[in-house]
């Protein structure tokens, strides 16, 4: 496997039509390493998710300053193409998602659009995929069940060995754990552990202890704007910011 | 939108543009032949058979006059139906039964229940020919679309709202028309207009039963051409010179009446909803 | 009296007419299966069920009663419709659920609502005025025809059929969208591959709805078909329908004539296709 990209985001500010969502946000993510981004709900935490893989393209009238180099391309330029851009960083949702197919099926979306057709090769794509996000020991024998049939954990589990069964070098997770019970969230944050140094990954999470036990850096983010940023033992322990600081030990209001 | 592989939505764009202007040549053919011939002395006066310049008046009155007592007939039939089966209704064969028949006879042909009418009322109780034979064929051809379409309004009405009113202590018909009527009110509308529109341009139930021809003197008894009949008549079986154009202006009325209908429901809707 | 049980007895009462309007409603519906048993049964008894049903020679005055005529135009004609109608629908539906942004597609729904309302005889008027003289011209024969019922009809069932496929599309998740969106899967991608899978109970369904209308209309299909009751299956010449022939024959064959049994054997027919198409519905209820 290749060597994933760093990932340098250089005040970058967003504009949904006439409202600031983001406003010079600096970042760096050395490669193979975890970011957490975190923050009160509308932050902007999402929005910088989802500029580094261009989903915010989605969103009427969005407008944006500044670069996000992920490798060497600058994925905000206006000759990027989007979609290859999106099989390069892939994205886990807050809800789990898996597509109303069976188990195989939704792993095998991804490498399907690549136009891999082979069966052999398919199936070897589903169980590395699979294997890799933990989940292959719970469904072997189980991949033509319909993926909906599966548990929230498993179901969250399955969505990230989709986004891996397109060779992606980053990976997006949106608040992965906010919609699971302890013990899935515990198997989740495992899952990131064990992928870190494989793949550059962002994790946008409310839950500060997490981002405690998985990152290596972490970013606090106030009203779109960048407060803090730098090694998570450092943010947590000696945070700069009184902002941060109130944030992190819950005297924020 | 992505800039790549948008073929298909694009080829869906154009295809959708190309079948807008289908029905806007549609309209403007109706417009084209009908709207010369459009004046008061249309709209009031009486159709004449075999020379041009006449009118549609009776047809008027009497489609007026048979989808309103239809309506007085079937609105609260629908309704009580749909009431049965949402609020009171069990869940065993022949409630089950009933909800698969209601479907059936959601798209039975006006000509069947035409057939139908035709031999019980006419040619067995030996009614005349009429706009009250013609009222209950559309009645009966339209009470199922109103049960079914007030059932799926009930049917939106979230149950923790019912559990909710029943939980004070107030009884289930309490809770019905305190609580669920309200919340249902702008789907129920919209839904009877839905089926005035539908009845406004039904024909095929009406030839042999309401007939073909008018009267000059309205009555229950009285031959009840409606404008839907009288378009088809005329544009199929008109000896006047001008029947194209006779044809299209009556298309002209009726498809006013309709759109008038539909935009009142719906705007009488979405008030309901605001204010509720 | 106590106020409550005053309530409670009001309660019992609403219940009892409530039970007597379905009571009601249940005997209209039987009754007019009934009449339809009753008036098509002697003639089925008399001629046979098969006999009936797969003659081809219609002319009740000699003691004919083949339907395959009018079974055949109404399948030409459905089968027709239903091919034109389908790509333009769900052209319509893929612009009004995915292109449109904003108000776009609750204001395509109105529209679409609107044209699903215009009474057929104006589908039918406008067919005579201009698809009977295109198709006359194209292909030198009388212009009402098979053909011409079948796109009078394709025209009519679009709007209803556009409506629920919108409504099917829109359906799907955005969220499951996006999973597909950031997997790198292109809007096109997207939309073959999951959008329309995902959809597919709810669209075949649509389908069936548009099926049952194009079977049952009558009126604009009978004013340009050109009411030919010899079986032919060429889609340029002109044909018949069990509804326009209904429509024709009714006027000639009053009820107690064989005629007018022979009618109410197509009106059956018909009922029984509804309810074919029902149960077909049912069955795709809960897949999904």
């Amino acid at each position: 496997m290749s060597q994933p990209p760093a990932i340098r985001v250089a005040d970058l500010s967003v504009w949904y039509g006439a409202q600031r969502a983001l406003t010079g946000i600096t970042l760096d993510v050395p490669a193979g390493q975890v970011l957490a981004l975190i923050g009160a709900s509308g932050c902007g935490k999402s929005t910088v998710l989802r500029a580094l893989n261009r989903m915010i393209d989605r969103v009427p009238n969005v407008r944006w300053q500044g670069s996000a180099m992920v490798g060497d391309t600058d994925v905000l330029g206006p000759a990027v193409d989007v979609v290859a851009l999106r099989r390069r960083v892939g994205m886990v949702f807050q809800q789990p998602n898996p597509f109303p197919f069976s188990v195989f099926d939704n792993v095998a979306y991804g490498p399907r659009l690549h136009g891999i057709k082979h069966p052999a090769r398919l199936r070897k794509t589903v169980e590395d995929s699979l294997k890799q996000a933990a989940l292959w020991d719970e469904v072997r024998g189980k991949l033509r069940r319909p993926a909906r049939a599966l548990s929230g954990g498993q179901q969250q589990r399955l969505c990230i060995a989709r986004a891996l069964a397109v060779k992606p070098q980053v990976l997006l997770m949106d608040e992965p754990t906010a919609a699971l019970d302890p013990l899935s969230t515990a198997k989740i944050e495992e899952l990131v552990r064990e992928l870190k140094g494989r793949y550059t990954m962002v994790v946008v999470t409310h839950n500060l202890q997490q981002a405690a036990r998985i990152s290596d850096w972490t970013a606090f983010l106030e009203a779109g704007r960048l407060i803090e940023s730098g090694q998570t033992g450092t943010i947590f322990t000696t945070p700069r910011d009184a902002r941060t600081e109130n944030y992190i030990t819950g005297r924020y209001e | 939108m992505n800039r790549r592989g948008l073929t298909l939505h694009r080829a869906a764009l154009g295809l959708a543009g190309v079948t807008g202007l289908v029905y806007a040549a549609m309209l403007a053919s109706l417009l084209r032949d009908g709207w010369p011939l459009l004046s008061w002395r249309f709209l009031l006066g009486l159709p004449r058979e075999l020379e041009a310049g006449g009118g549609v008046a009776p047809e008027i009155l009497n489609t007026f006059s048979m989808v309103m007592m239809a309506m007085a007939v079937i609105a609260p039939l629908g309704l009580a139906v749909a009431v049965q089966r949402v609020e009171y209704g069990r869940d065993v064969w022949w409630t089950r039964e009933l909800d698969r028949w209601s479907r059936v006879f959601l798209s039975v042909p006006g000509i069947v229940v035409g057939l139908v009418a035709y031999r019980v009322l006419v040619a067995e109780l030996g009614w005349p020919v009429s706009i009250l034979t013609g009222t209950v064929a559309l009645a009966v051809l339209n009470w199922p679309f109103v049960a079914v379409s007030a059932g799926d309004a009930l049917a939106g009405v979230p149950e923790s709202l019912r559990e909710g009113s029943l939980a004070l202590g107030t009884t289930r018909w309490q809770t019905w028309l305190f609580a669920v009527l309200p919340e249902a009110l702008p789907s129920l509308v919209n839904g009877l207009g839905l089926a005035a529109a539908r009845m406004i341009g039904e024909s095929a139930a009406l030839i042999f039963t309401a007939g073909v021809n008018v009267s000059p003197h309205w009555g229950l008894a009285a031959p009840g051409e409606t404008l839907a009949v009288h378009l088809w008549y005329i544009r199929t079986e008109g000896l006047m010179p001008d029947a194209t154009g006779q044809a299209a202006a009556t298309g002209i009325v009726l498809l006013g009446l309709v759109i008038a209908l539909l935009w009142a429901s719906q705007r009488l809707a979405l008030w309901l909803e605001r204010r509720h | 009296m106590t106020a409550h049980s005053r309530r409670l007895r009001t309660d019992r009462r609403q219940q009892v007419l409530l039970g007597a309007a379905a009571g009601l409603y249940a005997a209209v519906g039987l009754g007019v299966l009934l009449m339809l048993l009753v008036s098509s049964g002697p003639l089925l008894l008399r001629v046979g069920v098969w006999q009936a049903l797969l003659g081809v020679h219609w002319n009740p005055l000699a003691g004919q009663f083949g339907l395959v005529p009018f079974m055949s135009g109404t399948l030409l004609v459905t089968a027709l419709a239903i091919l034109l109608a389908l790509p333009l629908a769900m052209a319509l539906a893929v612009v009004g659920a995915r292109v449109l942004r904003g108000t776009g597609p609750s204001l395509m729904t109105r529209g679409l609502t609107v044209l699903a309302a215009v009474p057929s005889v104006i589908y039918g008027w406008w067919g005579l005025t201009t698809v009977v003289p295109v198709v006359r011209r194209w292909s030198g024969g009388p212009g009402f025809s098979l053909a011409s019922a079948g796109i009078v009809l394709a025209l009519m069932i679009l709007p209803t059929l556009a409506v629920l496929f919108q409504d099917a599309l829109t359906r799907v998740p955005p969220t499951w969208q996006e999973g597909s969106l950031a997997l790198g899967a292109t809007d096109d991608q997207t939309l073959v591959r999951l959008i329309w899978p995902a959809a597919r109970a709810n669209l075949f369904r649509a389908m069936l709805v548009a099926v049952a209308r194009a079977l049952g209309e009558t009126m604009a299909v009978q004013m340009v078909i050109g009411g030919q009751t010899i079986w032919q299956l060429n889609l340029l010449r002109p044909g018949a329908t069990l509804t326009t022939q209904i429509l024709t024959d009714l006027a000639v064959f009053p009820p107690g004539t064989a005629g007018y049994r022979a009618l109410a054997v197509m009106a059956l027919l018909l009922m029984a296709g509804m309810y074919m198409l029902v149960r077909i519905s049912e069955r795709w209820e809960r897949t999904p």
